[in-house]
């Protein structure tokens, strides 16, 4: 019989009863649990999650990677990549970080398409400091310090990453089903794999109605090839109007990652070496 | 002390693009093939064409490390020029100018001055892409010059080398790795240097989006294994120090070449100051371990390279050399080889935190955990100051028992040496800052009069003297020039002189 595998840490979970949260951890537990029975060891994996209530999800998983700053997960992954090219890397931000303090590595992070994938847990709010409006919540939006409502338009980060020149660029909705579905898609492609994951917020952010605007690109035949299809498809939710809100992936695109532009990193691809295997 | 039986003082200015720095490079370069030390500083302004630089140049038959005020030869390569920046002309100084030349012209008069034969010249013109042209432009030159104040051939045996260029050498053969920069003056050129080397010595380096994503990319790297480093300049570096704080935290190590100019804010980018070790002391919030190391020529350069890699992989620390503009560009005379202190790769990939975490890297918030990490780190505070007492935190110069001692650290290390040949001083060169050695009090307390030289405009070292030793240093024996520019020895000599009378 095959040895259980067990990604189960000993840290007691803090998020609150019935987060989404959870959906997205046993997503991606489901994840790495299939990769491992694969072949893939549990060190072939690194997580790198920032600061908020998404970034709880390091504590709950038994891998190597950090717990890094607010804002700084691409950068961190960047660098974890350079150092060790062969590994199955998994960063997650929240709203906050990705498109606010980290907004400027998460542009240049489509056009270096480092192969790896990105978890935005997107619940369109700051939820650990308890409620004020990151720069995807909805105009209108009130909290302590926006008593007369949030009055800038959202930014559309799916329309960003295109824009950019992402190679994968796709929006799931908190669900593990769904999570383990963009990952192991995500893992077939090579380079940088935006994943944008819409959760309510149980406390800050409820949004009840979110789920049933959501409809699946794949099942309408949406070609993810297509640039301007997935253009169109990125603006027919503009994260201020629920009408209809379109997941799954937007566009794909293979081209050679980070990793393949530069000899030192192939090489070490190559010869499935980290440099700390190299002996000066 | 041996006197020295030469000393010339050559200036070289134009604007940027006629090529003053190439011409200072190859003679330098012509002078110590002749047996000479050189020493060749650079100063010019924030533009790619026109403006004003300038090239000094002095050379002497003893080693020389700084230049002096005072010019012998002055070659304009622009002829409505004549600022000869904060130098002055010595009585019958050669000038050399001619509108219609190109630069290598002037290269020739100064060999046939000098008595350098024209084929040394010709080898050192090889290094450029317009050989052909370069060389009838020396050629010519040569020809035409009629003045004649011939150096006799020596056998001194030197290498013309920046700091910079010393420091890039320093870190590959300490094993660096991985390199990230965003491009900063006077930092920038240390990834030029890295970038030619990569190839050969399987290094990688790249330029990131902006300095956060360079620093918290290094420590990314850092975390795998690799030997990361990355070199900025003050402001750049302003934007790192929070993840320079999480290497404190996540005891990650990181090597972090820190080239100074003169700030606050933008300040005057191409000139120089020792304006920032405030700055690296304290910047980064919370408590945490770090070590300091400052160079103040090159061969020190290439050795602190090697400390940095040394004590960051050790004690797992960010590491700071410190340079500034003057140390990092300009050329001295290296007559020893430096030593390079070998280290081992001491981290892997495990689990890091950000937050406060036990040994395991598990994020906590019970007392007894977080006691014990901070008793943890503070312990390593302890481990590092008892190895720092292996390495020489402060080396001592001139009269070993004078009475009178100057203090200094980093580049104003050539001026310092150079203008206390004829003064009863003994000169106390401050290498490592942080950790602060048990041993320098001591050292103090033997002298009578205390006279400090730095390059910025608050003293920055006596303030580290007094907090670590509680000896303050007289205000009046404070010397401190800030207007961007080097001390030139001579005058530098007399102040001295003046504090010690």
């Amino acid at each position: 019989m095959k040895k259980e595998i067990n990604l189960n840490t000993k840290n007691v979970n803090t998020w609150c009863p019935g987060c989404f949260n959870f959906q997205i951890l046993a997503g991606v537990k489901n994840y790495v649990a299939n990769e491992i029975k694969k072949g893939k060891k549990k060190e072939d994996f690194a997580i790198v999650s920032g600061i908020g209530c998404h970034a709880k999800i390091f504590d709950y998983i038994n891998l190597n990677g950090i717990n890094t700053l607010h804002g700084r997960v691409l950068p961190m992954c960047l660098g974890i990549k350079v150092g060790n090219p062969n590994l199955d890397l998994i960063g997650f931000a929240g709203d906050g970080g990705a498109y606010s303090e980290g907004i400027s590595h998460l542009v240049h992070a489509a056009r270096y398409n480092v192969n790896m994938k990105y978890l935005v847990h997107n619940n369109q709010v700051f939820a650990l400091t308890v409620g004020q409006p990151s720069p995807v919540t909805e105009k209108g939006f009130r909290d302590r310090t926006t008593p007369f409502g949030v009055k800038n338009t959202p930014l559309n980060p799916i329309k960003l990453m295109l824009a950019a020149g992402a190679t994968f660029v796709a929006r799931v909705f908190a669900d593990a089903k769904q999570i383990e579905w963009v990952l192991e898609e995500a893992s077939k492609h090579n380079g940088f794999a935006f994943i944008e994951v819409m959760q309510p917020c149980l406390i800050f952010h409820l949004d009840a109605g979110m789920k049933d605007k959501l409809y699946s690109l794949e099942k309408e035949g949406h070609n993810k090839k297509n640039f301007e299809a997935a253009m169109k498809k990125a603006e027919e939710f503009d994260y201020s109007n629920v009408k209809r809100i379109p997941t799954g992936i937007f566009y794909q695109k293979e081209t050679e990652s980070f990793e393949d532009r530069f000899f030192q990193l192939k090489n070490l691809k190559i010869k499935k070496m980290s440099w700390l295997d190299i002996k000066r | 002390m041996k006197k020295r039986d030469i000393l010339l003082n050559i200036l070289i200015e134009g604007k940027a693009g006629q090529g003053p720095n190439a011409v200072a490079r190859v003679v330098g370069k012509m002078l110590v093939q002749h047996g000479y030390s050189v020493f060749v500083s650079r100063h010019y302004g924030s533009f790619v064409r026109g403006g004003y630089n300038c090239n000094v140049i002095t050379l002497s038959d003893s080693p020389i490390m700084s230049n002096e005020s005072q010019i012998d030869i002055l070659v304009t390569l622009d002829g409505n020029l004549k600022r000869t920046y904060n130098f002055q002309l010595k009585k019958g100084a050669i000038k050399l100018k001619n509108n219609r030349e190109g630069n290598m012209f002037f290269a020739g008069n100064i060999a046939k001055i000098l008595g350098i034969e024209l084929k040394i010249l010709e080898e050192f013109l090889k290094e450029f892409s317009n050989f052909e042209t370069n060389l009838k432009d020396a050629k010519n030159g040569y020809n035409k010059e009629k003045t004649k104040i011939p150096l006799k051939k020596l056998s001194n045996k030197v290498e013309l080398i920046d700091g910079t260029h010393a420091f890039s050498i320093g870190a590959i053969n300490s094993g660096l790795d991985i390199y990230f920069f965003y491009p900063m003056t006077p930092a920038t050129s240390l990834a030029n240097y890295l970038a030619d080397k990569q190839k050969e010595k399987n290094i990688f380096i790249f330029e990131l989006e902006n300095e956060i994503a360079v620093m918290n990319a290094a420590l990314g790297s850092a975390i795998t294994g690799a030997k990361s480093m990355i070199g900025t300049s003050g402001g750049g570096f302003d934007l790192m120090s929070e993840a320079l704080s999480l290497a404190g935290m996540a005891e990650i190590p990181i090597v972090i070449y820190l080239a100074q100019r003169p700030g606050p804010s933008t300040g005057i980018p191409t000139y120089t100051s020792q304006g920032d070790l405030d700055m690296v002391r304290y910047t980064g919030h919370g408590e945490f371990q770090r070590a300091i190391f400052a160079a103040g020529d090159s061969a020190e350069c290439q050795e602190l390279a090697s400390w940095a890699f040394y004590f960051s992989q050790k004690f797992k620390i960010p590491c700071f050399v410190l340079t500034d503009k003057h140390l990092a560009e300009s050329l001295y005379s290296i007559n020893k080889v430096p030593k390079i202190i070998k280290s081992k790769k001491s981290t892997s990939l495990k689990r890091y935190n950000s937050y406060e975490h036990g040994a395991d890297g598990e994020v906590s918030e019970v007392a007894k955990v977080i006691n014990k990490s901070v008793e943890r780190r503070l312990k390593k505070q302890k481990e590092i100051e008892k190895e720092i007492g292996k390495f020489e935190s402060f080396k001592i110069y001139g009269n070993k028992n004078s009475k009178n001692l100057v203090l200094f650290w980093g580049s104003t290390k050539g001026a310092v040496l150079d203008s206390i040949k004829n003064i009863d001083a003994k000169a106390m060169q401050f290498i490592i800052l942080e950790p602060f050695s048990n041993k320098i009090k001591a050292e103090l307390e033997k002298a009578k009069n205390i006279v400090i030289v730095e390059n910025n405009s608050t003293s920055q070292l006596s303030k580290l003297i007094a907090e670590k030793t509680g000896i303050f240093i007289n205000v009046k024996n404070k010397i401190l020039r800030y207007d961007g520019k080097p001390f030139l020895s001579d005058e530098l000599s007399k102040e001295i002189k003046r504090r010690l009378k």
